[in-house]
């Protein structure tokens, strides 16, 4: 049997992590992340800067308040639970392009102050070497690959699953512990990577014990014999030889980023700088996996608990990022959010790559993402319901249709032999006219701002419909020939027959 | 050797005249340009093949002049062989039955309705006939750089005159070179010449667009009928920048063609079709 080799990315200070990775704006600037309810918040995690400046984890708000009054600069953000799960989800899937097998690494070491606040993983790596090369060569591909995903996290690397989680824990950067030589590269940390309960860590600290080395020194028998028989566990995870029966997580594929802000967004370009990360993210996430963006969706949190849903919806799945960010700014500026957004969503509906096949005599055809740009601007321009391929409805009222989405990739039909046949021109809304009759025909309207003499009419055609709903018709249409001004038109006059209204419903052009 | 001699004469006679007149014996070359069947056979024999691809065609007319008949006509041989075509309508007076009357493929048809009141900002000035004359030139602009439409129809034809003349010029030699490099028809449908270089001049010699048609009704109906049926409608040729190469051939500047009506059955439409709706008009060019 082969002997395991694991791999531990440990993401210390995760809730601050979480929330700068999409807001490159504040990464250089000292922030402090606070949890609990007001006015008991405490800080919880932060980044160097902000420790530099003398932040601590437990510090009040009062306090970190004061600190930043002091130092200026330092920004106080509250934690995001939900963020923090999108960023978790976007850790799992960087590692697990590494490996199938991970297993949740944190859970072990919730007593300890820092695990509470970090995210870790723990690779089962073995038998990679022939695709990531040895085991320094994977810790530093998979760190480079968190990087890009905007993570900081130390890895490191052992045949011995808790002594990786602990080494990964206690130390920053890579560090492999060759086979065998567990003990030694442990012996120097804290105990406090135990989960040892506080009364039994007291006891140690009286004995003097404080480091991994010094607690793997002390006889097992003696051990077990005062602190019962938890104390040989303890023991041999100092040593590094404790077993453990690995337990995969079975990591749902899902595209969701979440970004809170601290101050409620107004203006559309600070959205779009959070929204184009997030985009970038997403698109990569999918590039992973071999597949495209087909919809995106954009849940915004308005102020006054409101809620704004956007729909980024390609002709074709892409994970081209300028393209979509373009995308999602038209759909934004078509559909502004009413009021200052408190949070930005953003999940995605994963399809197959978009490949198209041309054909070499195929006619000429819009390319479906530049289409895609150019519809979502001419919306933007005349209407969101006013641009598109226009279908005719199965009833018998004139000039009824609807608007469905215009798609460039349609099957052409039979080619049309037959003769042209006069057009209308309709006028929309239709326009009311004064109508002088004679014998029952029309012989004399008037539109307002000239008058027309009828020569000629075909009439009347009745047609009714739709009784039975607010939106049915009864009217008589009439195929008038008439001159207005010297010159001939032919057109269509409607008189209503409910409303006892005439209109001038269409030219024939 | 005596065709030789002749090439060594015309040179000879050529390079004598040459201050005074370039290249006198040799026909000047004349550009080829693709053009695309509007389905009308009087209309093609008057334009000798069709509308241009790649240039601007200006059909204008009045009301029932039959112009939207021709361009209906065109996008239905266009979107028929599996093309896709726009229609920018700045007045929203686009039928679609009747474009479906005349063959045209609606899945194959975007069409952008202009806002008559009021656009994605509400106010006053979104009524006024120069706004929606800007969408419809703002959307013209973005479908001739999305390339990939072999025709657009830009339809002014409810718009007056006076505010489609003030298009500038610099817009209409934007959409020719557009139109030039997407390989696309750009068909304008007008009252009167809205592609021309300024309002002043009457001809289209310096004008944007490489065909102008002038559309009118010749008969309005046949006498006795008890439907509206037998419209004839003259195409007048007023300018064609690029004909095809023909030396020595006259073209005739108009011709007549028929229409049927919706309600005609295509059996019915022969009676209608008359022997002087198929005739080519000898008559003078204009100027």
């Amino acid at each position: 049997m082969s002997q395991g080799l694991y791999a531990c990315v440990h993401a210390s200070e995760f809730p601050s992590q979480a929330l700068l990775r999409l807001r490159p704006d504040l990464q250089s600037l000292p922030v402090a992340v606070l949890e609990g309810r007001a006015p008991l918040e405490q800080v919880c995690s932060m980044n160097r800067n902000a420790r530099q400046l003398g932040a601590a984890t437990g510090m009040t708000r009062l306090e970190a308040e004061a600190l930043a009054s002091q130092s200026g600069g330092l920004r106080l953000l509250p934690r995001s639970l939900e963020g923090e799960a999108a960023a978790r989800a976007v850790l799992l899937e960087c590692a697990a392009s590494f490996s199938p097998r991970i297993e949740e690494g944190s859970k072990d070491a919730d007593r300890d102050a820092s695990a509470g606040t970090a995210c870790a993983l723990v690779l089962d790596i073995a038998g990679t070497e022939r695709l990531f090369g040895p085991p320094r060569a994977l810790a530093e591909r998979l760190r480079n690959a968190l990087k890009s995903a905007g993570f900081r996290a130390s890895i490191a690397v052992s045949a011995n699953f808790h002594a990786a989680r602990m080494m990964a824990a206690a130390s920053r950067g890579i560090t492999v512990i060759p086979s065998g030589e567990e003990a030694q590269a442990l012996a120097n940390l804290s105990v406090a990577l135990l989960a040892i309960p506080d009364s039994h860590a007291e006891t140690l600290g009286i004995w003097g014990i404080r480091t991994l080395g010094e607690l793997a020194a002390l006889p097992e028998v003696d051990l077990i014999a005062r602190l019962g028989q938890a104390a040989s566990t303890w023991r041999k995870l100092a040593m590094g030889a404790h077993a453990h029966a690995f337990q995969p997580i079975e990591a749902a594929f899902s595209l969701r980023e979440f970004c809170e802000f601290e101050t409620p967004v107004e203006q559309m370009d600070s959205l779009l700088f959070v929204g184009a990360r997030m985009i970038d993210s997403l698109a990569l996430r999918a590039a992973t996996h071999a597949m495209s963006l087909a919809l995106v969706t954009v849940d915004l949190e308005l102020e006054g608990k409101q809620a704004h849903r956007l729909m980024v919806r390609p002709a074709l799945p892409s994970v081209d990022r300028k393209f979509l960010l373009k995308l999602l700014q038209l759909e934004i500026a078509a559909k502004p959010p009413p009021a200052a957004v408190l949070s930005l969503a953003l999940s995605a509906e994963a399809g197959q790559s978009s490949k198209v096949q041309l054909g070499l005599f195929a006619p000429q055809t819009p390319e479906p993402s530049r289409l895609d740009v150019t519809i979502a601007r001419l919306k933007a321009i005349a209407g969101e319901d006013r641009v598109g391929s226009p279908m005719l409805e199965d009833t018998h009222r004139a000039g009824s249709f609807r608007m469905a989405n215009f798609t460039a990739a349609n099957p052409p039909d039979e080619e049309h032999e037959g003769q042209p046949r006069m057009a209308l021109r309709r006028l929309r809304p239709p326009l009311a006219v004064r109508v002088a009759l004679n014998a029952g025909q029309p012989a004399l309207f008037h539109d307002g701002s000239q008058s027309y003499k009828v020569a000629t009419s075909f009439g009347p055609w009745r047609s009714s419909g739709c009784w039975w709903s607010m939106d049915g018709w009864d009217s008589d249409e009439w195929d008038v020939l008439a001159e207005s001004q010297g010159a001939p038109v032919a057109c269509v006059l409607v008189m209503d027959r409910g409303k006892h209204e005439w209109r001038l419903e269409a030219f024939y052009d | 050797m005596s065709a030789r001699s002749a090439t060594a004469l015309r040179l000879e006679i050529e390079h004598a005249l040459e201050r005074s007149f370039p290249a006198a014996l040799t026909p000047a070359q004349r550009t080829l340009r693709e053009t695309a069947s509007t389905g009308i056979a009087e209309v093609d024999a008057l334009l000798e093949g069709g509308l241009p691809v790649g240039a601007i065609s200006e059909i204008n007319g009045p009301e029932s002049s039959g112009r939207t008949t021709l361009v209906l006509s065109f996008l239905a041989q266009r979107t028929a062989v599996g093309q896709v075509c726009a229609w920018v309508d700045a007045d929203d007076a686009f039928d679609p039955e009747s474009a479906a009357a005349n063959g045209v493929n609606l899945r194959q048809l975007l069409w952008v309705r202009c806002r008559k009141a009021g656009g994605p900002v509400q106010s006053k000035q979104a009524a006024k006939p120069w706004t929606r004359l800007d969408q419809a030139l703002r959307a013209t602009d973005l479908l001739l750089q999305a390339g990939g439409f072999a025709a657009i129809v830009l339809d002014l034809g409810d718009t007056a005159a006076e505010y489609t003349r003030r298009i500038p010029l610099a817009t209409w030699f934007r959409f020719r070179q557009a139109a030039d490099r997407a390989r696309t028809s750009l068909v304008v449908l007008a009252q009167a010449g809205a592609a021309q270089a300024s309002p002043a001049q009457s001809s289209n010699a310096q004008s944007g667009a490489a065909l102008a048609l002038q559309c009118a009704v010749v008969s309005p109906v046949i006498a006795g009928g008890t439907v509206l049926r037998g419209f004839h409608y003259e195409v007048r040729n007023e300018r064609q920048r690029f004909t095809p190469f023909a030396v020595g051939r006259k073209k005739p500047p108009a011709s007549v063609w028929p229409a049927a009506s919706a309600w005609d059955a295509s059996g019915d439409f022969a009676d209608v079709e008359t022997s002087a709706a198929g005739e080519v008009l000898e008559m003078e060019q204009s100027a």
